[in-house]
């Protein structure tokens, strides 16, 4: 059957071309995937890899090339036709239906829940047990997947992509939204599923996770082919030039983060610690006068307590990390700084204006429809200066927001262009511009480079650093983040949130075995 | 004696009241589950009315009722081309699809039967007793004398039961409600379930409106289905989404428009535009009790750009 | 796509739309036997055939559109559906001529404005049932305005039938108001009143408000993303929806008052041949800009005035104008989707 060579592929694409519009996602890609292979798929924010995976998942068809699973010719006009063909996607945002429990979320998928009139199978309910058993997947089966963790989730979803025969598996960012622990734990399923002879395609953008598990890795940037190589053989700074296409300045996320040493810019800055808070187990610490502090801060969402005696302070010029898997009342604590949200219990002393650079950019950080003026404009529309008697002055506003475009470098025709024409990182440094206008004393920015590409994370960062130095108008900042590197690589003190506590972390603590450890296992002491 | 007769005729009405509301609203539930909040409804209903008249005049009631059907299924076909396939706005589309509907209508009665007024006399689809059930004292004759579309409203309320819990297609209409996203993910046609699932909605809602001209008035009349389609829309939401709240909301409404219509028979004095008020009232007094709180689907006026 | 091509758009856009919908009327009525052209020509003489035909038909009929089209065009700015502006008019019809009857003696400048301010309150008030569902107990506003239309209709009827029937007790209608109390003509010789500068005033003032004020940013802010008003705007979303809905109310009230004070000069069942719907065709057409409302009202208006020409001379029922109204809703989306995929707004990889 196979007359390509001495190992049959799994899959193939050949010159596969997709485009949106004007934007070619996929120029021309060629792929192999062999049997029981982890194949690690790097490429920077719009290189293409989400693009190739769905096209392999039946979800995008392609405008040109060919698509062969099992040594054939097919074309897949949805994720059905790709299924029926063995081949199975997990999402990068979850794609289960919140409302619905695991185990209905798992017989949606699967055809083999079902009879031929459509009414549930029997004993199909002992045939999805058994598989989570093989697989080593622990799963809650009978809970609305909305009141399962972030992890939690991703099990059931893979449990629900492997309960057919599987010669295919995608996974999307898989470890975007985990602790290192759990990531752990998903590469040692990947591991057994892949050495039944599936073939895993692993899409990241963390190059020390894709070298740990993949196989082999290939590369792709601005849509178009870079190279293909086995793991083994291939460094990590080879791969970061590869996805990038030349040298970057600064630090790159991911790459070279040993334990406790610091990229970029951090590195050169006194530590601003020096000298007290030694050994300080309170989030709270004496020093000069706090910008923000918060006593005993609780807050009750949906009846169920979000945040739980919270305590922290900010100082001027310090960045107090706040790490943490997603979900565990980090967006919480950001509306409680930013006063946007009035703390059920405790006390929260906060300055009048707060910066602060919500983790959706898209759905909260701005208004698409709206020029970067106007976006601007939520920042200034409230202020006198940018008032004349009743009216507000819009010339005003639009000479700010010039010179923001021009000072954080955002790539754009004019002030007065829409907020939708503009890249992820140019629209986050609209944001974060924005932000840094009424950030005069406490900035928080809640996973500030989560989708940017290595270039505009290294600006944005490099923003956020330099503001905290920036003589009396420094702010305190507050970064909340999933990605540990990030929060490494900015933070004077870091807490970790679990379970909508926050636990300090002792300085000898600063690094990616103990945070990692305190991440989950402040949630493992909580549990009942 | 006198009381429970009285009592039983006000059963009657209360259910045949209640007939057209349940069928549009069972409908509309069905298309609310799949994510698409039809206010179109409204002009299902008086095509289905219209269509009835037409199909009766030409065939007879029965032929009346199946054009009806298709008539109101034809209108919400329109909606969802627009609202589904096009992706427009579901609110402002089904406003427009009521609007025209009652404009359509009026015209193509007007070119039919002139602009006289003449009351039209339609043949009228009869009540079907059922044995030994239609016995049973006070409640035999309200639920089981009743015309054929009374009988389907009951039959569907087991039937939508079943399908939306209990099958494999129930749970895609379901996912497709709740998040089209994982359920185009899944592999579910988001597109088509929608539009499978409104037209459907379009279908009760035509017998509801050949209902009104069929069985409860035998006329056609230019807006006779003056909000019905709306109030089922209210219903669906008191009726929790559920087939047995909404044939048991449904119910409720009938009731309330019966005690209107008795009221206004024991007393002629009453002003009775109040009464006529009443059941829209009611609707708004029971969204903004406790039932308003209740939870849409996640999914529901959500639009899904293909 | 270019700036210029954006700033062409909607104008292009819309009259495509008209296009559309000019085809699909002209299609339908040579199904429904009548010629189109016959159908066209009698509504184009009825709305435009002489100075006077258009000021005091057309611009007379455009007036209530103008006020219902801005009330609406207003409330979906800032994505509060109002479909109850039909509901909001009786009331404020009503209002009028109660306070109007209520003060016999009272000269015009303070009989005029007192009946325009309770039409203006009463249709704030019959939004605020709406608009306290929505904001206190999360009742989407869509079932609840057009749930209110009817029973406003329903009120409107028992009153004129009851408590505010006239005098002399022959029709189901209230006493005229006093003569004081008519609006003064707009331009002598014709039937046009104030109330058409009154509408073009509000439109001019709504268009400075949402685009010259804080005020008005955030009604389109909350309009274009309520999440990011409140975490980038950092205000509270709630008064800007009660504003809207207030504001909505007001002036569809206004559009009642300025009915009965301007033409009809009392309360009646049918006052409105239903504008509040139409003024939903308005208000799109005129991509809720507020401005443009009083260009789209002026169309609509002369669809009004022809409607009548259309059934006397070319023997076409006058309820075709709602259709075609509907047509022109429908026409106005698809054009702008197929804009849109024209513009390639696809997403990206």
């Amino acid at each position: 059957m196979n007359t390509h060579g001495s190992v049959p592929s799994a899959a193939r694409l050949r010159d596969v071309s997709r485009r949106f519009g004007p934007v070619t996602a996929l120029d021309g890609v060629s792929f192999d995937l062999v049997p029981g292979e982890i194949h690690g798929l790097l490429g920077e924010n719009g290189a293409g890899k989400t693009t190739l995976a769905r096209v392999l998942g039946g979800l995008l068809v392609p405008d040109g090339g060919r698509v062969e699973i099992g040594g054939r010719v097919v074309a897949l006009r949805n994720a059905r036709d790709a299924r029926a063909l063995g081949v199975a996607m997990v999402h990068q945002h979850f794609s289960l239906v919140p409302r619905f429990t695991g185990f209905e979320n798992v017989a949606l998928f699967d055809r083999g829940a079902w009879t031929g009139r459509g009414a549930a199978a029997p004993g199909y309910r002992d045939r999805v047990e058994a598989r989570a058993g093989e697989l080593g997947l622990e799963v809650e089966l009978d809970v609305p997947v909305s009141e399962l963790g972030v992890g939690a989730r991703q099990r059931i979803e893979i449990l629900k992509a492997l309960m057919s025969e599987t010669g295919v598996l995608l996974l999307d960012e898989p470890t975007a939204v985990l602790a290192p622990r759990e990531v752990d734990g998903l590469f040692a399923v990947l591991k057994e599923v892949s050495g039944a002879g599936t073939a895993i395609v692993l899409v990241a953008h963390k190059l020390d996770e894709v070298l740990a598990a993949a196989d082999r890795v290939t590369v792709l940037r601005r849509g178009r082919w870079v190279l293909t190589e086995e793991a083994a053989s291939v460094s990590a700074g080879e791969l970061a030039e590869a996805m990038v296409g030349g040298a970057v300045g600064g630090g790159v996320p991911g790459v070279g983060v040993g334990r406790g040493k610091r990229v970029g810019w951090a590195a050169q800055v006194a530590d601003p610690l020096g000298g007290r808070g030694e050994g300080a187990d309170e989030v709270a610490d004496a020093g000069p006068p706090p910008v923000a502090s918060l006593r005993n801060v609780g807050t009750t969402r949906d009846g169920r307590s979000a945040l739980r005696d919270v305590t922290l302070d900010v100082r001027r010029g310090e960045v107090l990390g706040i790490a943490g898997v997603d979900g565990n009342g980090q967006r919480e604590l950001a509306r409680v700084l930013a006063g946007v949200r009035t703390p059920d219990r405790g006390r929260a002393i906060l300055p009048e204006e707060v910066g602060w650079i919500p983790q959706d950019r898209s759905g909260e950080g701005l208004v698409n429809g709206f020029t970067i003026s106007e976006n601007v404009a939520f920042a200034l529309h409230g202020r006198d200066a940018c008032r004349k008697g009743p009216w507000l002055d819009w010339a005003g506003i639009a000479d700010a927001a010039a010179e923001l475009v021009r000072e954080m470098d955002v790539r754009a025709t004019s002030s007065a262009a829409p907020a939708s024409v503009l890249s992820g990182g140019n629209q986050q440094k609209v944001v974060t511009g924005r932000e840094f206008l009424r950030s005069g004393n406490l900035l928080v920015a809640e996973s500030p480079t989560r989708g940017l590409d290595v270039k505009a994370t290294v600006a944005v960062r490099s923003r956020i650093a330099a503001l905290a130095r920036d003589g009396d108008r420094t702010p305190g900042v507050v970064l909340i983040s999933a990605d540990l590197d990030e929060i490494l690589e900015l933070s004077d003190r870091i807490a970790v949130m679990a379970r909508g506590r926050l636990v300090p972390v002792p300085r000898d603590a600063h690094n990616r075995r103990d945070i990692g450890e305190l991440m989950l296992g402040a949630r493992g002491a909580d549990a009942p | 004696m006198a009381d429970v007769a009285a009592l039983s005729s006000f059963l009657v009405s209360a259910v045949g009241l209640a007939v057209p509301l349940a069928l549009a609203a069972l409908g509309e539930t069905v298309s609310e589950r799949a994510g698409v909040i039809n206010i179109g409804l409204e002009g299902s209903v008086i095509w289905g009315a219209l269509g009835g008249a037409l199909g009766a005049l030409a065939a007879g009631p029965w032929a009346g009722l199946a054009v009806g059907a298709f008539a109101g299924g034809t209108t919400a076909l329109l909606f969802a081309v627009f609202a589904v396939r096009l992706n427009t706005d579901q609110i402002i589309t089904g406003t427009a699809v009521t609007i025209g509907s009652l404009g359509f209508t009026g015209a193509v009665f007007q070119s039919r039967f002139g602009v006289t007024g003449l009351a039209l006399e339609l043949p009228t689809a009869p009540a079907w007793e059922v044995p030994l059930l239609s016995r049973i004292p006070v409640l035999g004759p309200a639920f089981f004398d009743q015309a054929a579309t009374a009988y389907l409203a009951y039959a569907l309320v087991p039937a939508l039961g079943w399908f939306l819990f209990r099958t494999r297609w129930g749970l895609a209409l379901r996912a497709v409600g709740e998040s089209p996203d994982a359920a185009h993910a899944a592999g579910v046609p988001v597109v088509r379930a929608r539009t499978l699932a409104v037209v459907f909605g379009g279908l009760t809602a035509g017998l509801a409106g050949a209902h009104l001209s069929l069985v409860h008035t035998g006329t056609f009349a230019e807006g006779m289905s003056a909000g019905k389609g709306f109030i089922a829309i209210a219903v669906v939401v008191l009726g929790r989404w559920s087939p047995k709240g909404v044939v048991a909301a449904a119910l409720f409404f009938g009731g309330a428009e019966a005690l209107q219509f008795a009221l206004q028979a024991w007393d002629a004095d009453l002003p009775y535009p109040l009464f006529l008020a009443l059941p829209y009232v009611l609707s708004l007094a029971a969204l903004a009790g406790w039932f308003g709180r209740s939870r849409a689907p996640e999914g529901l006026g959500v639009g899904w750009p293909r | 796509m270019s700036t210029r091509a954006r700033a062409l758009g909607p104008a292009m856009a819309t009259a495509a739309a008209l296009l559309a919908t000019l085809a699909v009327a002209a299609a339908l009525l040579a199904l429904g036997g009548h010629p189109p052209g016959d159908a066209f020509a009698a509504l184009f003489r009825g709305a435009f055939g002489s100075w006077d035909r258009f000021v005091s038909f057309t611009l007379v009929r455009a007036t209530p559109l103008l006020l219902t089209g801005l009330a609406v065009a207003f409330a979906f700015k800032a994505r509060v559906w109002n479909i109850g502006a039909e509901g909001q008019l009786h009331a404020g019809a009503l209002a009028a001529v109660a306070a109007a009857v209520a003060m016999p003696g009272a000269p015009a400048l303070v009989l005029i404005p007192a009946a325009l301010l309770a039409a203006a309150a009463a249709g704030a008030l019959w939004a605020s049932v709406p608009a306290a569902m929505k904001t206190g107990m999360g009742v989407g506003e869509v079932i609840t305005t057009l749930l209110m239309n009817f029973v406003a209709l329903f009120m409107a009827q028992f009153l004129v039938q009851g408590p505010l029937r006239e005098s002399r007790g022959v029709f189901n209608q209230t006493d005229e108001i006093p003569a004081a109390a008519h609006l003064p003509d707009l331009l002598p010789g014709t039937r046009l009143h104030l109330g058409f500068l009154i509408g073009v005033l509000v439109a001019v003032a709504l268009w400075l408000h949402l685009t010259r004020t804080p005020g008005g940013f955030r009604v389109r802010a909350v309009g274009a993303s309520p999440r990011a008003a409140e975490v980038s705007g950092r205000f509270r979303v709630r008064p800007v929806v009660w504003l809207a809905f207030l504001a909505s109310g007001a002036i569809a009230g206004l559009a009642g008052g300025v009915q009965v004070a301007g033409v009809t000069h009392r309360m009646y069942e049918g006052l409105s041949p239903g504008w509040g719907y139409t003024a939903i065709a308005v208000a799109l057409l005129a991509r809720l800009n507020p401005l443009a409302v009083v260009v789209t009202a002026v169309v609509f208006g002369a669809l009004s005035a022809g409607g009548g020409a259309m059934q006397r001379d070319a023997g076409v029922p006058e309820v075709w104008v709602r259709g075609i109204e509907a047509l022109v809703i429908l026409a106005v989306l698809a054009v702008d989707r197929s804009w849109q995929a024209l513009a390639g707004r696809g997403a990206r990889g």
